[in-house]
């Protein structure tokens, strides 16, 4: 009996054994960083702990598109270009540039730098990198950025040459964006893709990644800006719980997490935390089916802008800290018109009633209005779905899962749909990729000649204050047909340990932690 | 015995083929799929048609079911959809943390429901008993997710602890590593208590019941060795099953908790994939979970013999 009780025992830890010999190492450098952190040091370690909301699947800047994995891999990589504070473009891998003409950019790289493996990035990269999005094997998530790009003549170790197929005005501006990161042959060959692995030219390189758990980046000594980084690590810890990123915030276990505006009263009269926000270049929107009958005729569509109070829905989701928004946010600068004095935005009753009445719904009609997990974008449907009662269309909410929310949307499964979009920083994508009838972000089925017209004006002209006129057009157009309901710019949100100081949000690029110092 | 037991592995391939059919049919039906899921706001038809050549998608479903369990019998689980990465030895790494969590929390289960549950018997209808009874109802009712919010709030707040962010591995750190699963393991411990308290007091005031232990009685057996040498062992084989359920479907990964305390466990690994409809991963996890589950249900079996010699099995029966 005693034997086989034995033996039984020994069966489990010998299995016990293999699970743990099966499992993969989680990391050869764990042992490093644990005998780091043993080590007394008197300063204060330079590492940034970032409590962020989710895991990114891969870290290939040319096939990864969310916003979890762009925070980390935009720490790694660079693109050729960059904007400043102001919108204007400014050197980042290119450290000048020429346009002799409307298809023709010549790019002079900065001499010396280097990627993560040493190697020093030349022109050859570049022209790899961009042939490397184009490949439709890649299946590169920024396509559509490039594909007006004829040839890449490579003019010498740091020169290159794009030509264009037509002209194409946002093309700088879809230079800035990680979609186009410059990234080494060998290494992209040497693992099949840039999913778990990593090797950029920017401040920071990958050094582990424990699945689910954390991902640290260390310092890139040979870093191309002088004295910087001044961290000598970041460490994101994943953690997909809310009330556990604020008590990690809360007890210093991390120093800096992304937050909704309603965590705000969480930390309020905390000392040890610092608020730090920005006015996002995002819009939230109402949008409707528009292959469905009832929202075929644009009164009813315009009935519904009248209806609703846009103001009422800021004050009870944001706290009041958010603007007035349409699809072109503020952020965007002279892009943008002046929404709030726009007529469709003022709440009329009468009005709605009387648009609703001659577009043959005079009791008004019931409909759905489906919302996906974002707090702000469930409570913004909620309150339109009461406000909406005063012209007699009843709505109910369909809460839903991410998945079936996203398949809601690209499917037209949905009657009305809240959301929120990222408007980006050239009109060219705020306006066409959401809105021409090609657009692939148009998945409500607007359609309108004139804007279509402007759209493609628009991406051909290479003049400045002639674009603005043509986009600022556009957007009368649209914001007149309703396609969409567009609502409020909202602010986002960093809650930061005191000690972290030099860190400054601002819209096109928040997470800036070149120059942050830990007190 | 032996016959017994390979019986029961036969059985298992049936088991796991239908579970694989049912998860891959499931997967097709639920709405949106991996690739929305990935490309988002970015979609466009050229973009799908390439990620589907990419990932073998624009094969027929009987086709992509084939091939995958043409490779699965193989020992071979593919690779994820979103990550790119090898399911298996994934799973191993991941399930390398949920058995310690699992083995933690059951220990200290025990720790606190046997001992209680027996004194919760012996002493019938005292205060003890009520003081007993009422918290495993507690613990039976209050779900292991609130529990687990309320003392990170609690010790957060009140005490400015939280367990240690980012996991590290016990051959790496044990301390470390046993500071971080500690808190989780008792609240799921906790909350596995109440059901093995309940189950200890019923089944030993069953068996004070019986025959067998009034003549034990009438020997002159002292209340001692009643209760320990003679009730307990008969006690037992109800709890054991309960256990091994609790067990087995802790080994699924206690996905809450889990996502919790931010935990790298076969529970988020399963949920991971849902989420993003990467169905290599869901299927290579349910697999894997329910191989588990049997082999745990299998061992509890075997236990029983060594318990209640009685209990025999034989081949055919």
């Amino acid at each position: 009996m005693r034997k086989k009780l034995l033996l039984v025992i020994s069966t489990i830890l010998i299995l016990s054994l293999i699970f743990s010999a099966c499992a993969k190492e989680p990391t050869e450098n764990a042992d490093n960083l644990g005998a780091e952190q043993h080590e007394e040091k008197p300063k204060v370690e330079q590492v940034l702990k970032y409590g962020t909301d989710a895991e990114p699947s891969g870290l290939d800047p040319h096939t990864i598109s969310a916003t979890a994995a762009i925070r980390i891999f935009g720490q790694i990589y660079n693109a050729l270009i960059d904007v400043d504070d102001d919108m204007n473009f400014i050197p980042e891998l290119a450290e000048s540039w020429e346009q002799p003409n409307d298809v023709t950019y010549i790019f002079k790289l900065r001499k010396g730098v280097k990627f993560h493996n040493g190697r020093e990035m030349v022109a050859d990269d570049v022209k790899y990198s961009f042939e490397r999005v184009l490949d439709p094997a890649t299946a590169a998530i920024g396509q559509s950025y490039y594909n007006m790009i004829e040839s890449i003549e490579v003019l010498g170790d740091y020169e290159v040459k794009f030509t264009l197929k037509e002209p194409f005005a946002p093309f700088l501006t879809n230079l800035t964006s990680l979609y186009g990161a410059i990234v080494p042959k060998e290494v992209v060959e040497e693992n099949g893709n840039l999913m778990q692995v990593a090797c950029g030219t920017g401040p920071f390189k990958l050094k582990e990644w424990i699945p689910d758990n954390r991902i640290v980046l260390v310092k890139n000594e040979d870093y191309f800006e002088e004295g910087k980084p001044t961290l000598d690590a970041i460490e994101y810890y994943v953690m997909t719980d809310e009330a556990s990123r604020i008590a990690a915030l809360r007890t210093g276990n991390v120093h800096l997490v992304k937050l909704p505006a309603a965590s705000k009263p969480l930390v309020e009269g905390n000392e040890d935390i610092v608020i730090k926000s920005y006015q996002s270049n995002d819009y939230t929107y109402l949008g409707f089916n528009l292959t469905l009958d009832k929202f075929k005729d644009p009164r009813v569509r315009q009935a519904i802008s009248y209806a609703i109070n846009r103001q009422e829905i800021i004050d009870m989701t944001y706290d009041g800290e958010a603007e007035v928004s349409g699809f072109v946010p503020s952020a965007m600068g002279r892009w943008a018109i002046d929404y709030a004095s726009e007529d469709l935005y003022k709440q009329n009753i009468e009005k709605a009633k009387q648009l609703m009445a001659e577009a043959g719904y005079p009791n008004g009609f019931e409909t759905t209005i489906a919302v996906g997990l974002l707090d702000d974008i469930r409570s913004t449907g909620e309150i339109i779905q009461k406000q909406l009662e005063a012209i007699g269309i009843k709505a109910e909410i369909q809460n839903l899962e991410t998945g079936q929310y996203i398949d809601a949307w690209s499917n037209k499964k949905h009657e009305m749909m809240a959301g929120r979009n990222g408007a980006g920083s050239d009109p060219n994508r705020a306006v066409a990729f959401f809105f021409s009838t090609e657009g692939s972000a148009n998945v409500w089925g607007y359609s309108n000649p004139d804007v279509d017209k402007l759209c493609d004006l628009g991406k051909k002209t290479v003049d400045e204050d002639e674009r603005e006129k043509i986009y600022k057009e556009a957007q009368k157009l649209i914001l007149n047909d309703c396609p969409n309901l567009f609502i409020a710019s909202p602010m986002e949100y960093y809650f930061v340990r005191k000690e972290v100081k030099n860190f400054n949000p601002w819209t096109f690029n928040a997470e800036d932690f070149k120059e942050i110092i830990i007190e | 015995m032996r016959a017994y037991i390979i019986r029961r592995l036969m059985l298992l391939i049936p088991i796991l083929l239908g579970i694989s059919l049912m998860i891959f049919l499931i997967m097709q039906f639920i709405p949106g799929d991996v690739i929305s899921g990935m490309l988002g706001i970015e979609e466009t038809p050229e973009l799908r048609a390439q990620l589907e050549k990419k990932l073998g998608l624009d094969q027929p479903l009987y086709k992509q079911y084939i091939n995958w369990i043409s490779k699965a019998v193989r020992g071979d689980f593919g690779t994820s959809f979103r990550t790119g990465k090898d399911i298996f030895p994934e799973i191993m790494s991941r399930f390398k943390i949920t058995f310690q969590l699992t083995i933690m929390a059951a220990i200290i289960s025990w720790i606190i429901a046997i001992p209680l549950g027996i004194l919760s018997a012996m002493k019938r209808s005292s205060i003890i008993d009520g003081f007993v009874r009422f918290i495993s109802l507690l613990g039976v009712s209050v779900p292991s997710f609130a529990l687990a919010t309320l003392a990170i709030l609690l010790l957060s707040k009140g005490f400015n602890y939280y367990p240690s962010v980012g996991y590290v591995d016990i051959t790496v750190d044990p301390i470390r590593n046993l500071e971080i699963m500690f808190l989780p393991a008792i609240i799921l411990g906790s909350s596995m208590a109440g059901s093995v308290m309940r189950m200890t007091r019923s089944s030993l005031l069953e068996t004070l019941r019986q025959d067998f232990i009034k003549t034990i009685r009438a020997k002159g057996a002292s209340e001692k060795v009643v209760l320990f040498v003679h009730s307990l062992k008969n006690a037992l084989i109800p709890i054991i099953t309960l256990i091994g359920m609790q067990i087995g479907s802790l080994l699924g990964g206690a996905v809450v908790i889990e996502q919790i305390f931010s935990i790298p466990g076969l529970g988020l690994m399963t949920l991971t994939g849902i989420n993003q409809r990467d169905f290599p991963v869901v299927q290579g996890c349910v697999l894997f979970i329910a191989f588990v589950y049997v082999i745990v249900n299998l061992t509890v079996d075997i236990l029983y013999t060594y318990i209640d010699p009685r209990i025999t099995y034989k081949a055919g029966r």
